[in-house]
């Protein structure tokens, strides 16, 4: 049974490089001045995400939405247990699958096959556990003779079949995932969307981030619309693309 | 739907009380510990990964680890029982031994600035134990030990110098170094993710550590002022492991030194790594 709740969670980044000088520029001129403030030491804080409190539960298949720096990655960070919560709480059931980053983990010298164990190890699975998998995946990227060869020469589009197939080939309870599928053909995106469904319907969740209403209206069935690090909207995908349709319209 | 306005907490449902409280710092650091201790497969095939991809393509691979060592002995050796008037038989053996455990101390503290830092990328994309990445560092550079250790034996033979049973106390000491290793590491590696200024601090004090430490000289040619020597503690950490091999006695202090280390420099990080460990994925 996975879930995730978030509770009056938020999160701030401290910016340390910044001088006095700077600051002020910063404070002032921020396109996104919003989400600035300062905390008890006097420095610049970046409030990446402010007092969500919200549940995602089993089957749920959330599109996160927003424009640029509203928080998106950092929300898919904090979910996957690597940005700790500056306050709030975020209590999680389930084994957490992120795919924030396509090459991560990856050696680009190394093959596809070794990519593969690579990958797992990463993923806190043991080399043997890991091996009965390969095969599969192997299969799943459809990669052929390239599976052995370094990684360095396969294309955006390969390397995405490979880091997803890997990730996925242990069934996660969570997935999370940055807005880095469009790198894929259609046919391996109808493949990974075939492969993510059965995954949510044996209760599991998934959170992806996109820019593409398109894109998650596919795969998607709620919507999470955030701006400045804060929740819009949350809800079926239908009504939260409404509204952030109409308030790019409004802009 | 919710929409911003409207009460959000709703949509939450009411709060559990039955969800597990967030255990404390202190809990959630011990923890990190345990699990990287556990995954010592993860940390053992990266240190192994880090070793095998540096000398990729190369004709020696890794053998050239103990190439280099072994040219900076023949060298050192030659010149320095010449300027010192030693005995190359007695000299060799205590430089080789004085230079290879100074090697894997100062590349332990060198990498240990960069344990967080140098894997960034990996922090940021996947939660691992933080204990996992400077597990890796200090396993990488035991294992290059392990390379330079071969000379050990070569220039033995070679000079002439047997070895007793005194020898096994060696084992001991290079535990208690990884101990210490680990914890320099972790307190090390935070500092330099949180102050950008503190690797190269390290670095200088490094070199000039390498000078004034007993490590090609010995601690008895300080005369009355031996204690400067036998109070140094990094003098103190490569004593431990040199003085049984070579079969001698150790300094009067080295043992108290690296025990006092031990126990005082692991009480120092457990309380920073408790306070601090959650941040350190902000700070790289």
């Amino acid at each position: 049974m996975a879930s995730l709740h978030l509770q009056d969670l938020t999160v701030e980044f401290p910016i340390y490089q910044a001088n006095g000088r700077s600051l002020k520029k910063a404070l002032f001129s921020a396109p996104m001045g919003t989400n600035l403030a300062r905390d008890a030491a006097n420095r610049i804080l970046v409030r990446a995400l402010s007092h969500l409190t919200l549940t995602i539960d089993k089957g749920d298949r959330v599109g996160l939405i927003g424009p640029n720096g509203s928080g998106k990655t950092t929300l898919l960070k904090t979910l996957a247990g690597i940005y700790e919560p500056t306050s709030g709480a975020l209590h999680t059931q389930g084994r957490v699958s992120a795919l924030l980053d396509v090459q991560m983990g990856m050696n680009p010298d190394a093959t596809g096959r070794e990519n593969i164990m690579l990958r797992g190890m990463y993923m806190g699975i043991h080399p043997k556990d890991m091996q009965v998998h390969v095969e599969e995946v192997v299969e799943f990227t459809e990669l052929g003779p390239y599976i052995d060869m370094p990684v360095r020469t396969y294309s955006a589009g390969m390397m995405l079949r490979l880091a997803f197939a890997a990730s996925t080939c242990v069934e996660p309870e969570i997935l999370l995932m940055d807005e880095w599928l469009a790198a894929g053909d259609s046919h391996f995106l109808a493949k990974a969307q075939k492969r993510m469904e059965d995954f949510v319907q044996r209760s599991s969740l998934m959170v992806l981030a996109s820019h593409s209403l398109e894109l998650l209206e596919k795969w998607c069935n709620k919507g999470l619309y955030l701006r400045n690090g804060n929740v819009i909207a949350y809800g079926p995908l239908a009504e939260v693309a409404a509204v952030y349709q109409q308030s790019l319209a409004e802009t | 739907m919710t929409v911003a306005g409207k009460p959000l907490s709703a949509q939450a449902g009411p709060v559990q009380t039955n969800r597990p409280a967030t255990p404390n710092r202190g809990r959630l650091a011990l923890r990190d510990l345990a699990n990287g201790m556990n995954q010592h497969w993860l940390w053992r095939a990266m240190a192994m990964q880090d070793i095998v991809l540096r000398y990729r393509g190369s004709v020696l691979g890794p053998l050239w680890l103990t190439f280099s060592t072994a040219i900076m002995i023949a060298a050192m050796g030659f010149v320095y029982s010449q300027i010192f008037h030693l005995d190359p038989e007695r000299y060799v053996p205590f430089l080789t031994l004085g230079l290879l455990v100074w090697q894997f101390i100062s590349s332990v503290i060198t990498d240990g600035c960069s344990a967080f830092m140098s894997v960034q990328h990996a922090i940021q994309q996947v939660r691992l134990p933080y204990t996992v990445h400077v597990l890796r560092s200090v396993f990488r550079n035991l294992l290059i030990l392990g390379h330079n250790a071969v000379l050990i034996p070569i220039v033995f033979l070679m000079m002439g110098h047997g070895i007793g049973w005194e020898a096994l106390m060696v084992i001991p000491g290079l535990v208690l170094l990884c101990i210490n290793g680990f914890w320099i590491s972790i307190l090390l590696g935070m500092l330099s993710a949180r102050f950008r200024d503190v690797p190269p601090i390290v670095a200088a004090l490094l070199q000039v550590i390498f000078f004034v430490t007993p490590v090609f000289w010995t601690v008895e040619t300080l005369g009355k002022y031996r204690h400067v020597g036998d109070f140094n503690p990094l003098f103190a950490a490569i004593d431990v492991v040199r003085a049984p091999l070579l079969g001698e006695p150790f300094a009067p202090y080295s043992w108290q030194i690296v025990g006092t280390m031990t126990v005082g420099g692991l009480l120092v990080t457990a309380v920073f790594f408790s306070r601090f460990r959650s941040r350190i994925a902000y700070w790289v």
